[in-house]
């Protein structure tokens, strides 16, 4: 849809991503799954849900959940501080909240800069669209595939 | 003449004898009877006093005449006697004037008289002697006296003569003494003047120090009210540097909410398309600017927590170097009185020094009178010295003298 369209546009083609970084990893969305950023602020638990839902928060008059990826990909816990921001991801009829530490911009990246995540890694790997080289090992940036990453957020928590 | 006036008269009888013999030789022979008258006058006029004339052959008429010339002759006899008697005791009586003259015997001058013509000229004599014997005895008595006085003389002059020496000797050693002394006084002299000089020095020194410790306390108590204008700046600069930290955490703030603002416009350029390009660079560069404000901020909180470290590091060294002044003010008060003290016994030894000088000053004018004084006596003694010893020499010479007249006495016996 939006690639293509961007792809058509361009003669060197480019993805534009959210990049964010929480715990040590640091992560790229494609834009156009990302409504919003504000302050996490201050969430409410929710009973019987999975551990990487931290609870949900209101937005714009609606009740939203928000995940943490750390957990959900098993790479550890987030914290929520002053500094903490959670942007409104969408894809699809799912509207989520994910906790980032740091945003750090919407950068285009070439596609073919992109290259194909791992086969065969661990559960991280199959929700992956690519990684993206930086100058050190640090500053790569693992781009995710987010429409895949809320569904099967979504299927683990209607399976429980 | 006394002596000779006996002779006289019987000479002239012997004479008158004499010629009547004589006239009656002239006369021719005489008859018998005249003869017996002859005869016994040549007898007496040969020495034979006791010849008489004897009645029986005078005749008749003869009688009277032999009785009478009998009785004339021995007028004379007795007259010769007694002439002769007188003759011995003047002999005795001019041997023993003789023995008296040639040994000064007084003690045989035992003559007596019954001649009473030469009587009182003997006792006269006697008299005479008795009274030189008085004064023999009384001169021998003398002359001891005197010999033991000379001695005594004698031995006290020798004493006095020896003690006069030993006196001089005395007085040289004195002498040299006071000498000594007066070099000893000097030197004390000397020594209390540079005591003094040195303590003038060290009471200056003193002063010096105590106009010191006065401008050190002058100076702590400066530093002390310096450190409380410092502390007091140190809490103004305390409270500025919390109100500017209240103040960045506005900005803080404000930076991140810029922040998300930007990012949310960058997003909803990015939504817009190509047509919310530039936007979205102009959010992206907001975004900047606020990461920078964030960036700065930050530092501002590193440097404000810092500098409260400082202040209060420095507010710590304030209140150390005021309780440091003020142990130092102490520290200058007790060395103020310490050096009170100091110039309070200078100040005393000065003094005592200086009269230690003067009196010792004194003391050499009084010695060098002394020694003046010592020398003067010296030469006294040593003329009383000489004198003693012609003292003592004329007291050996009258001591000779007196042994040489008590000899010269011992010649004239009184008893």
């Amino acid at each position: 849809m939006a690639p293509d369209r961007a792809v058509a546009a361009q003669a060197r083609p480019e993805q534009e991503f959210f990049c964010f970084r929480v715990g040590d990893l640091r992560f790229g969305v494609p834009s156009e799954n990302v409504l919003e950023v504000f302050r996490a602020g201050l969430l409410t638990p929710l009973p019987r849900t999975p551990s990487f839902i931290m609870g949900v928060t209101g937005h714009r008059g609606e009740v939203l959940p928000v995940v943490d990826l750390l957990r959900f990909l098993s790479k550890g816990e987030a914290r929520i501080g002053p500094r903490t921001r959670l942007f409104i991801g969408v894809t699809g009829s799912i509207v989520a909240g994910v906790v980032a530490d740091t945003v750090l911009g919407l950068r285009r990246i070439p596609v073919s800069d992109i290259l194909p995540p791992p086969l065969g890694g661990d559960a991280a790997a199959e929700h992956l669209l690519g990684v993206v080289q930086g100058s050190t090992t640090q500053d790569g940036i693992n781009l995710l595939n987010f429409h895949k990453l809320l569904q099967t957020a979504r299927q683990r928590a209607v399976a429980r | 003449m006394s002596l000779d006036t006996p002779n006289e008269k019987p000479a002239s009888k012997a004479r008158s004898a004499r010629k009547a013999p004589a006239n009656k030789a002239s006369a021719a022979a005489p008859p018998a009877p005249l003869k017996a008258f002859t005869d016994t006058l040549l007898t007496v006029l040969a020495g034979n006093l006791q010849a008489r004339v004897p009645k029986e052959l005078v005749g008749e008429g003869g009688e009277e005449m032999a009785h009478l010339l009998n009785q004339v002759l021995d007028n004379f006899a007795s007259s010769e006697h007694r002439k002769h008697v007188a003759a011995q005791e003047i002999d005795q009586a001019l041997d023993a004037l003789i023995s008296l003259v040639r040994e000064g015997d007084l003690s045989r001058w035992n003559t007596t008289t019954e001649d009473p013509q030469l009587g009182p000229l003997l006792e006269g004599f006697g008299k005479v002697i008795e009274t030189l014997r008085t004064f023999v005895r009384e001169i021998n008595e003398a002359a001891l006296r005197l010999s033991s006085s000379a001695n005594q003389v004698l031995a006290a002059s020798t004493q006095h003569e020896t003690s006069s020496t030993e006196q001089a000797a005395a007085i040289h050693e004195t002498t040299a003494t006071m000498e000594e002394l007066k070099h000893a006084s000097a030197q004390i002299a000397e020594n209390a003047g540079s005591v003094a000089r040195v303590a003038e020095e060290t009471l200056g020194a003193a002063r010096a120090g105590r106009g010191a410790i006065g401008e050190f306390i002058q100076a702590m108590q400066q530093i002390r009210s310096d450190g409380v204008a410092v502390a007091d700046s140190i809490a103004k600069l305390s409270k500025r540097v919390e109100r500017i930290g209240t103040v960045v955490e506005v900005i803080d703030e404000i930076a991140d909410r810029s922040d998300l603002l930007a990012l949310n416009a960058a997003l909803e350029g990015s939504r817009a398309g190509e047509a919310g390009k530039g936007f979205s660079i102009v959010a992206a560069e907001m975004r900047r600017l606020a990461e920078n404000v964030l960036d700065s901020t930050k530092e501002i909180k590193n440097l404000i927590t810092e500098i409260r470290e400082a202040t209060a590091a420095a507010a710590g060294a304030a209140e150390a170097s005021k309780s440091a002044t003020e142990s130092g003010e102490k520290l200058g008060a007790v060395a103020a009185q310490a050096v009170e003290g100091i110039l309070a016994g200078v100040q005393e030894t000065s003094d005592a020094a200086r009269v230690i000088n003067l009196a010792t000053q004194q003391q050499r004018t009084a010695t060098e009178q002394v020694v003046a004084s010592m020398a003067e006596i010296e030469d006294v003694t040593r003329q009383t010295t000489q004198a003693s010893k012609q003292a003592t020499g004329a007291a050996a010479e009258l001591t000779q003298l007196a042994a040489r007249l008590a000899e010269l006495i011992k010649r004239f016996k009184a008893d």
